[in-house]
């Protein structure tokens, strides 16, 4: 599908969504370079003050995964798989190079597997630390250092705090208006659906994030005015969990008597809620932001680091108190944890959160699904069954 | 060998007793020594539920713990040592004492946890998911994972020790006050020194059966590694054991003795987790002249290096344990082979040891495991012409794996090893 550039908001929303590499390609034949990342946690203002486009690297839940098995089992993260697919089958051919992160094993394994079989122009690798002790945090300053480094060496630019502090601001500014159009789904009924709202994150995706700020721009202006926005519902819900990049799993959700009204995903609110503070040397903020700030399971995290003694609620309010706030905020009803099979990450998680979820007695249920269309036709019957509990 | 099979069962024996005592207990993951000779030298006895995953597995109690967590809502796709250990935990919890059908004697309930960031991702995460059954507080040690070309670059290595000692600093401080006791700092560093000569002769050993006829088989190595991987007691006598052992594989190199006690009809390398429940499974393929003379890096010690010249322990442990996940990114960087730390090695391991083949076992619940198995056997085909049969199976499991499946392809597998010899001598390779 051709992307007209006079569409604007939800209409353009859905046409990128739609063809998500058409404006990469544009930019790429104007002369800029485009780099691609996985996960939340590659440091996109460094790639924006460089005057890159970053590119979010997604799956394709429609495309059978064929190519990557001869190089990934297939009993790791189908989301994973799906991405290294598609590379392999060269849907990723207009990306001058990757920025991967050591977000999860699987990631980690699959980054140099992209290395090695797709032997891009430029492959950098940042090693997250897993903890946000303060030797971490400075150690992940080092590690945005060698990324600063590799990518000065690439474009043949310098990437000068006051240029890169720009850039935090602009992608500070992004962020403000996501935020911006999820508090479009305070209200009861929402203005905008989650099925939307994701399109809109996956647009984000794909775009250079002035770019983005425009399209979030009329989009809200747009949603704000429109009379023909989702209905109310019996349950207002917070979905959390591994990365959804496709709407198939909200559209199911929303199709039944449910709004999902907040998310905790990393194509979504997980990825631009917190902001980077502007710090006197832009890394420090930049690296608090990325390694403390971003609440993915991947990283631990504890009440008081190094504290000797362990309670087990005061632990769980304090890595997932901010579920509970959302949902105070969002006025959700219900939660639903999902994850990918083979998550790892997230699957640890889930009995935690359940039991922290029950403490504050917020109705939930766990699905799991396996990146396909096919297993989404089981889960709507136990979406079904857990709606009919919040309904009461 | 023998002095090593009561190592496992002493380690049980021992922390139970410690914990009558009131002696501290730690419940450890494998750490690569970064964090056990610390434990060590503040009289801290540990024990790994990794381990004891095997040795539940062994023993058939492992179904009942899986079984315990599934009910606790633990997901089926996960480590089975992590399973097996939750559900225990959750027994012992219920009960208020250790479970009456736990082997050996069972493990003490913990003063603290010991996780890392260290190969898998469940090493923090199924100990932070322990909180749920175990008040005792987690350390999370810090291991850089530095890809091959970037870990080669001006000044990384250098800030990625830097962070492990002030990391394991904070370890150290951390402990002095959970334990009301100082860091005994000539101990630590006599600790050190014995665990880098431990792990010196060791490597020792495993560098002696690149000889023909392979003299020590798999199965003989993983009873002796348990010294090295998982540090306990008396290291000095550990030390002169695995010279005892070197002595013994050196004088079966000297006189052609086959560690698999039959003719070698086949040299193969075996990646990356055993399973411990079945070994027998490696004896059956023995009898077919199958011989594992070299298994997956996860299990040996570092490429040897010289730490002399730093004299602050924590930093001798640092790089001793950096060494584990790098000593060879050089050689990586320079064959443009950019996998990591269990993927890399097993090519030269191939090459080095001359292997017909290599036999993968594919983990449905352990993917740090397993991740690069399917890359390393495109790549030992591809650069070597070594050929590789891929058995699925799992870490505790006994339903995942079928041993009489995985035989039953040893008879084709034998016939493709044959002919990639041919093949390799087509193309030039010496073996």
């Amino acid at each position: 599908m051709v992307v007209k550039t006079q569409s604007k908001g939800l209409t353009r929303v859905q046409e990128i969504y739609q063809d998500r590499p058409h404006r990469a390609r544009e930019l790429k034949a104007g002369g800029k370079k485009v780099m691609g990342y996985m996960c939340i946690y590659p440091v996109l203002e460094m790639l924006t003050a460089l005057d890159m486009v970053p590119y979010g690297i997604l799956g394709d839940i429609k495309e059978p995964i064929t190519k990557a098995d001869s190089c990934l089992p297939n009993m790791v993260c189908p989301f994973v798989r799906s991405c290294l697919d598609l590379g392999l089958k060269g849907k990723y051919d207009f990306l001058d190079g990757v920025a991967l992160a050591h977000t999860c094993d699987v990631i980690e394994k699959t980054a140099h597997i992209w290395h090695i079989y797709l032997d891009p122009s430029y492959f950098h690798f940042i090693d997250v630390p897993h903890t946000t002790h303060k030797a971490a945090q400075k150690q992940f300053k080092e590690l945005l250092k060698d990324f600063q480094k590799s990518l000065e060496s690439f474009t043949g630019k310098q990437l000068t705090p006051p240029v890169l502090k720009k850039a935090i601001q602009a992608h500070n500014q992004q962020r403000a208006l996501v935020r911006e159009l999820y508090d479009l789904r305070k209200p009861d009924p929402p203005l905008i659906s989650g099925t939307e709202t994701l399109k809109v994150m996956v647009a984000l995706m794909s775009l250079p994030v002035n770019e983005g700020i425009n399209l979030l721009k009329e989009t809200i202006a747009e949603v704000k005015q429109r009379k023909n926005g989702p209905q109310k519902k019996s349950a207002r819900l917070l979905v959390w969990g591994s990365i959804i990049d496709n709407i198939s799993l909200f559209e199911m959700i929303e199709s039944l008597d449910a709004n999902i009204v907040i998310d905790d995903t990393c194509v979504g609110s997980r990825a631009y809620f917190p902001d980077v503070e502007l710090t006197e040397d832009p890394l420090d903020g930049l690296a608090h932001r990325y390694l403390v700030e971003l609440k993915c399971p991947r990283t631990f995290r504890e009440a008081e680091i190094g504290a000797t003694k362990k309670d087990y609620l005061t632990d769980l309010e304090s890595r997932f108190g901010y579920l509970g706030e959302y949902a105070k905020d969002w006025k959700a009803n219900g939660v639903i944890l999902q994850a990918l099979r083979y998550c790892d990450t997230h699957g640890y998680e889930v009995p935690g959160i359940k039991d922290y979820l029950n403490h504050i007695g917020l109705p939930n249920i766990y699905i799991e699904h396996d990146y396909s269309e096919a297993a989404l036709a089981p889960l709507k019957t136990r979406v079904q069954a857990f709606l009919e509990v919040i309904r009461g | 060998m023998a002095p090593f099979r009561s190592l496992v069962e002493e380690r049980y024996q021992k922390s139970i007793e410690a914990a009558k005592a009131g002696e501290p207990t730690a419940w450890c993951v494998a750490n690569y020594s970064m964090g056990d000779p610390i434990l060590m030298a503040m009289g801290v006895q540990t024990v790994y539920p990794e381990q004891y995953g095997a040795v539940c597995a062994a023993m058939g109690t492992a179904q009942e713990y899986l079984k315990r967590s599934a009910d606790e809502g633990f997901l089926d796709f996960q480590c089975g040592y992590a399973r097996n250990s939750l559900g225990y935990a959750a027994k012992m919890t219920e009960l208020g004492q250790i479970p009456a059908e736990a082997p050996m004697g069972g493990m003490a309930k913990p003063k603290l946890l010991l996780g890392t960031g260290a190969t898998c991702d469940g090493k923090f995460k199924w100990f932070q998911a322990m909180a749920r059954y175990l008040d005792a507080p987690l350390w999370v040690l810090e291991v850089p994972h530095p890809a091959v070309g970037e870990s080669l670059k001006e000044g990384v290595a250098e800030h990625n020790i830097r962070f492990m000692v002030e990391e394991l600093r904070e370890f150290v401080s951390f402990l002095e006050r959970l334990l009301n006791k100082k860091m005994d700092w000539d101990r630590l560093s006599q600790i050190i020194n014995d665990v880098i000569e431990l792990n010196r002769v060791w490597r020792q050993v495993i560098e002696l059966r690149k000889a023909r006829p392979g003299p020590m088989h798999m199965r003989d190595f993983l009873v002796c590694m348990n010294a090295s991987l998982f540090l306990f007691g008396d290291l000095k006598a550990w030390t002169e054991a695995y010279r005892k052992v070197y002595a013994e594989v050196k004088y079966r190199v000297d006189n052609k003795i086959c560690g698999i006690n039959t003719e070698e009809k086949y040299r193969l390398i075996f990646a990356q987790i055993p399973p411990f429940h079945s070994l027998k499974f490696f004896d059956d393929l023995a009898e077919r002249g199958w011989n594992f003379v070299i298994e997956g890096s996860n299990y040996h010690p570092p490429i040897p290096a010289d730490y002399s010249q730093f004299s602050d322990p924590l930093e001798r442990i640092a790089r001793f344990s950096y060494q584990f996940f790098t000593g060879f990114h050089e050689d990586a960087f320079h064959d443009k082979e950019y996998m990591g730390y269990f993927a890399y090695p097993n090519l030269g391991y191939a090459r080095d040891y001359q292997c017909d083949g290599a036999l993968f076992h594919a983990l449905l619940t352990c993917r740090p495991a397993t991740n690069q198995l399917i890359l390393v056997q495109d790549r030992l085909m591809k650069k070597l012409k070594v050929p590789t049969l891929v058995v699925q199976g799992d870490l505790v499991d006994l339903k995942l794996f079928d041993p009489e499946s995985a035989l039953r392809q040893a008879s084709a597998f034998e016939e493709t090893m044959t002919h990639y010899r041919k093949v390799r001598k087509e193309a030039g390779l010496a073996w």
